[in-house]
């Protein structure tokens, strides 16, 4: 199975700071692999290291196959991403934001329309379409920012702990809606929520202190240490 | 999709956003109102004679004079472009937009220079609706409209260009938005008159200082500026002052070089920089 994500070796200091140490992961084709971890492991590092959003210190990304340090555009644009908590330009309304994100990424004009009142209603934000952003509170852009990672239906979904800023039911819906976008893509979540780890993912890379402690699908994990929780606590002792 | 593409489609959606901003309404309604001032209070007061302009200048380049006044929209120019570009791109940074923007297959050049273009738009719209009624009203006044309002109107667009690329410059160096607006601010009114001056006293001509270069905007028209202001202040003009900006293309150049390089070096910072 071709892989959609390979990680090689990938470090990144931040003045000096060790964020990541040498990390390396290959996610296969429509896997859906869970970046698991204490805060300050470095989840969300990896995450922007995959967008181009940062370079790194030394090491590579591949999306499929294409370096994204050496062709970002063309290694970038199979990805759909939700990284950290994005805001909006608030004058803009979520047709008109999202309308702008389909143009950049080459969506034709007559599907884009559709495509945008579709993924309005996937998160279901179709009655405030056409309301400026401003007026929106931080769980309504949480689900604009879901929209907007899935309005191109990319082969890749790159996601930053989406149910955050949601309230319990804005998560369960946000969990449901990753559980029926994830059909057919290659998932790669960030988070430290276990419940949404074992919702969404049926693999995980547990890494603490910038370093990878274990890659493998949670049942096996489970079945190693117990349950996914103990392998977490286990996995990361100590390290607060 | 070409890059052409992307960028028209970055300069439509910016645009947009810059006209959704109070502050472009803001912008307008100053520009407006100061404009309407500066006719309002050139006529009202008389300005020419107490100004000690010889009898005969004023009966032979009056419209000239009176458009020079009126198209003195050099501060506007640079208010409106720092108010429209501090934020362009240290705001992508500082309030998270970056994070849903910059994670497109688009090259971040292409972003800049999208957005440059939206913000230059946005103040030539504003720069236009002051050179338009500086126009009605020197036609309205004078009867004829001096062909040096476009020479005028020019020079303000290369300010216009100048600051933007100075904002965006800091825009992409600084933190902050507000930081990159205060810093090009700062630049403009304090630091870089400051130079002008101490060179101009020393001798030299500071032709290319870009306060000095947008000066030339009133040296458009045609008028014998030594001889028509000699008499403004005691002793004359300022050694260095009226000879400064006798030159509308030099300046015209200067402020485009200003514009390009800094453009430039906001289009190196931009790609270095990091979405941490």
């Amino acid at each position: 199975m071709r892989e959609s994500i390979v990680i090689d070796g990938l470090t990144k200091y931040y003045n000096g700071f060790l964020a990541l140490d040498n990390l390396s992961l290959k996610i296969k084709n429509k896997e859906d692999v869970a970046l698991l971890g204490p805060n300050g492991a470095g989840k969300t590092t990896t995450l922007k290291l995959v967008c181009g959003l940062i370079r790194p210190s030394s090491g590579a990304v591949y999306i499929e196959g294409t370096n994204v340090f050496e062709e970002r555009e063309k290694a970038i644009s199979k990805l759909g991403t939700l990284i950290e908590t994005p805001e909006f330009y608030p004058f803009l309304t979520p047709r008109e934001t999202l309308s702008y994100l389909g143009r950049l990424r080459g969506m034709e004009e007559e599907k884009l329309e559709d495509r945008i009142e579709e993924v309005l209603e996937l998160v279901r934000l179709e009655k405030w379409t056409d309301v400026k952003i401003e007026k929106f509170s931080r769980g309504m852009k949480q689900r604009l920012a879901l929209a907007q990672a899935l309005l191109h239906d990319p082969p890749i979904l790159i996601l930053d702990e989406p149910a955050l800023g949601l309230d319990p039911r804005g998560m369960t819906e946000t969990r449901g809606i990753l559980k029926e976008a994830r059909k057919g893509k290659t998932v790669f979540l960030a988070s430290h929520l276990l419940a949404e780890v074992i919702q969404v993912c049926r693999k995980v890379a547990l890494i603490d202190r910038g370093r990878l402690q274990a890659y493998d699908r949670i049942s096996n994990l489970e079945r190693k240490y117990g349950s996914l929780e103990k392998a977490y606590l286990e996995l990361t002792e100590g390290s607060i | 999709m070409s890059e052409f593409e992307k960028f028209k489609v970055v300069t439509r959606y910016e645009l947009l956003k810059q006209l959704r901003r109070k502050r472009f309404y803001g912008g307008l309604g100053i520009t407006v109102l100061a404009v309407l001032l500066i006719i309002g209070l050139y006529e009202g007061l008389n300005l020419p004679a107490h100004m000690g302009i010889p009898e005969r200048y004023i009966n032979e380049y009056g419209a000239e004079i009176f458009a020079m006044c009126a198209t003195s929209m050099s501060s506007l120019a640079v208010l409106a472009a720092v108010f429209f570009s501090g934020d362009a791109i240290a705001g992508e940074f500082e309030n998270r937009t970056g994070y849903v923007l910059f994670p497109n297959p688009v090259k971040r050049s292409t972003l800049v220079i999208g957005k440059y273009s939206a913000c230059l738009i946005a103040t030539t719209l504003i720069l236009l609706v002051g050179f338009l009624i500086s126009t009605i009203s020197v036609l309205v006044l004078y009867e004829e409209v001096p062909i040096g309002i476009l020479g005028s109107l020019a020079i303000a667009l290369a300010l216009a260009c100048c600051i933007i690329s100075m904002a965006f410059a800091f825009s992409s160096a600084l933190k902050g938005s507000m930081g990159a607006t205060i810093a090009t601010l700062l630049a403009y009114m304090v630091i870089f008159p400051i130079i002008s001056s101490s060179l101009a006293q020393a001798g030299y001509t500071p032709w290319f200082m870009p306060d000095r270069a947008a000066d030339s905007m009133s040296a458009t028209y045609d008028i014998p500026l030594e001889e028509v202001f000699g008499g403004w202040m005691r002793g004359g003009a300022i050694p260095g002052m009226v000879q400064a900006s006798e030159d509308p293309f030099t300046s015209f150049c200067v402020l485009l070089a200003y514009a390009v390089v800094l453009l430039m070096a906001s289009l190196w910072m931009t790609n270095r920089r990091e979405m941490i």
